[in-house]
């Protein structure tokens, strides 16, 4: 099939073509119809007539140039085309059941940050190696509200994590304005969320040892390289339950805050001024802890902080049945000091816990990607129902 | 932890993953000059057969002093497991048919994955770490094991399998993860053997 584009000029020509117009058994379909001789008259023409139309036109002195000289190519093409571009979008859509590299997840947090106006991406600082820390602001509106801080990948190895922490992005931004408790929580207080804090260490996970848990700092008068970033913090520093040893897994560093990745989080945490809430996520071993882990005291707001961990492990268990045990860190876990919680918490945000997510052992830190979700879900479950009694509890 | 892997190697196999599914009760009990001992109630299950539990008591004993001793264990099973005589009969004679020795590497893989036809040999290295957790424990240590990271089967003149592994185990409370080598020896009726095993030498400082 063709289509032609006739240029008319003058009435003689219109009325010659109106009357081909007219004959139905041509089946000619006229996508512009002649009506005036300025205007062109375009038409397509089944293959078995091309030839006497254009014999008609032709004997008539009808100038005509060919527009479209095979449709069914064209028709062939773009059905091509949109498939190709289908599938495109189709994988475009972010794989929240799948493990990503830190550039995807990058351009995730991109991608959330231009579709829904109160997320912004800013980054809050750089890595050893000089990546950026990438922090994803939840916000809609007020000046410096109140604050949760939830981050996640802070051991590089425990990739749950950061997967988890990409899926809860996303859950909290397409669930704002449906979702009457991430409303009310949206609307009254601000969220930031750091879904990879340990972006050198990711990196090494992907590249050269999936086992990798600590950051990529070199450390002076060392072959070893990186210092566990869990253990860097300013609280009972360098105490029970970290190692001095630079090669050790739990290397406590030369001093508190000296990775900048580290850092970066407290500064950020001390400018803002307003976080009330920090909670942070490992993996493996399906525990929820609040503080303290440098010391096995309780801490003053012991009866509060222990009931709200029972109930957000109750929300976990109400979707899949995964027991969380809950308790402090030193009796639930082991001594541990310079944690993050216990900074947090030691420097007035009450609201201080970390969680260890999947599993309590069978696969460890290489959970299958097929319970990412799983995890992220129940997982949500707790993270609401404590930030539900921040929103509700102002201090 | 050391309980359970005891029993694990002592009843696991490559049809059957045992794992803790509940502790029920533990008690310790300092013995002067013996060491600290653990009477434990726990309830076990295969990983392979999630609606069925058995209940286990064990008791567990650290000598003290004897760092470079075991701990002892004894245990009893109440309740009967999933039988694996079938599928313990038809990886035997899967695996002594292959032409080639079967080797493979990293399992599960970075992402979770273990391929449908390997999970036997990763319940094995379960059962073989079981054995290793019960010989390397103390009081402050739990491990698990974290990956295979290398299997190669040697193949024999007598009717057992062998598989050598070098496995990744991770201790908990120092946060590493250790390669161990471990050679095992296992046959449908004659279950588990470790034939020889040492912590792998040299150190990857990153």
């Amino acid at each position: 099939h063709q289509v032609l584009r006739i240029k008319t000029k003058n009435e003689e020509e219109v009325k010659q073509l109106q009357l081909l117009e007219s004959l139905e058994h041509l089946e000619l379909d006229f996508w512009i119809s002649p009506s005036a001789p300025a205007l062109p008259v375009d038409v397509r023409i089944p293959a078995v007539r091309v030839q006497s139309v254009k014999a008609f036109l032709e004997s008539h002195g009808i100038e005509y140039s060919i527009l479209i000289e095979d449709l069914q190519a064209v028709l062939d093409k773009e059905k091509q085309d949109m498939a190709e571009s289908a599938q495109r979008q189709r994988s475009s859509s972010f794989d929240f059941g799948a493990y990503h590299t830190l550039d995807d997840i990058n351009n995730e947090l991109d991608h959330l940050a231009s579709e829904y106006s109160f997320v912004e991406k800013i980054q809050i600082g750089q890595s050893y190696e000089k990546r950026p820390l990438y922090v994803l602001k939840f916000s809609t509106g007020g000046t410096n509200r109140p604050g949760i801080w939830l981050d996640a990948g802070i051991h590089s190895r425990e990739w749950v994590t950061q997967a988890s922490a990409l899926w809860i992005a996303n859950k909290i931004a397409s669930d704002y304005g449906t979702d009457a408790s991430i409303t009310s929580l949206l609307d009254k207080m601000d969220l930031f969320l750091l879904p990879v804090s340990n972006p050198d260490g990711f990196v090494y996970t992907h590249t050269w040892n999936r086992m990798w848990r600590k950051t990529r700092s070199k450390i002076p008068g060392s072959v070893c390289v990186g210092v566990d970033p869990n253990r860097n913090w300013d609280a009972g520093f360098g105490g029970p339950g970290a190692s001095n040893n630079p090669c050790s897994d739990s290397y406590h560093g030369p001093s508190a805050n000296s990775e900048v990745e580290v850092k970066s989080v407290v500064d950020f945490i001390k400018n803002h001024g307003n976080i009330k809430a920090f909670l942070t996520l490992h993996s493996y071993s399906q525990l929820l802890m609040y503080p303290y882990g440098y010391k096995c005291t309780r801490p003053a707001d012991y009866a509060e902080l222990e009931s709200l961990g029972r109930a957000a492990a109750s929300a976990i268990q109400s979707l899949y049945g995964t027991t969380f045990q809950v308790g402090t860190i030193c009796n639930t876990i082991y001594q541990a000091s310079g944690g993050s919680i216990d900074w947090s918490y030691d420097n007035g945000i009450k609201y201080s816990f970390a969680f260890e997510l999947r599993d309590t052992g069978r696969y460890g830190f290489l959970l299958p990607a097929s319970q990412i979700i799983p995890a992220a879900q129940e997982t949500w479950l707790g993270l609401k129902k404590i930030m539900e009694h921040v929103r509700d509890k102002p201090y | 932890a050391v309980a359970v892997g005891y029993v694990r190697y002592r009843r696991g196999g490559p049809g059957r993953g045992l794992e803790l599914r509940a502790l029920r009760r533990a008690r310790r009990q300092d013995i002067d000059d013996v060491g600290h001992k653990y009477y434990l109630e726990l309830e076990l299950g295969d990983v392979l057969d999630k609606d069925r539990t058995v209940n286990c008591t064990a008791e567990v004993l650290y000598h003290l002093g004897h760092k470079n001793t075991a701990p002892e264990v004894q245990f009893s099973v109440e309740g009967e497991l999933r039988s694996t005589e079938e599928a313990d009969e038809e990886f035997y004679n899967r695996i002594r048919s292959l032409e080639k020795e079967l080797v493979a590497e990293n399992i599960p893989d970075s992402h979770g994955n273990i391929p449908q036809e390997l999970e036997p040999i990763h319940l094995l290295a379960w059962v073989a770490s079981g054995y290793l957790i019960w010989q390397n424990s103390t009081e402050n240590t739990h491990f698990h094991l974290a990956q295979i990271k290398h299997v190669k089967q040697v193949k024999r003149s007598d009717e057992d399998l062998q598989f050598d592994y070098v496995v990744l185990l991770h201790e908990m409370v120092s946060q590493e993860v250790i390669p161990w080598e471990v050679a095992v020896l296992w046959h449908p009726r004659r279950g588990l053997r470790v034939s020889r095993d040492r912590r792998q030498p040299g150190h990857t400082p990153g």
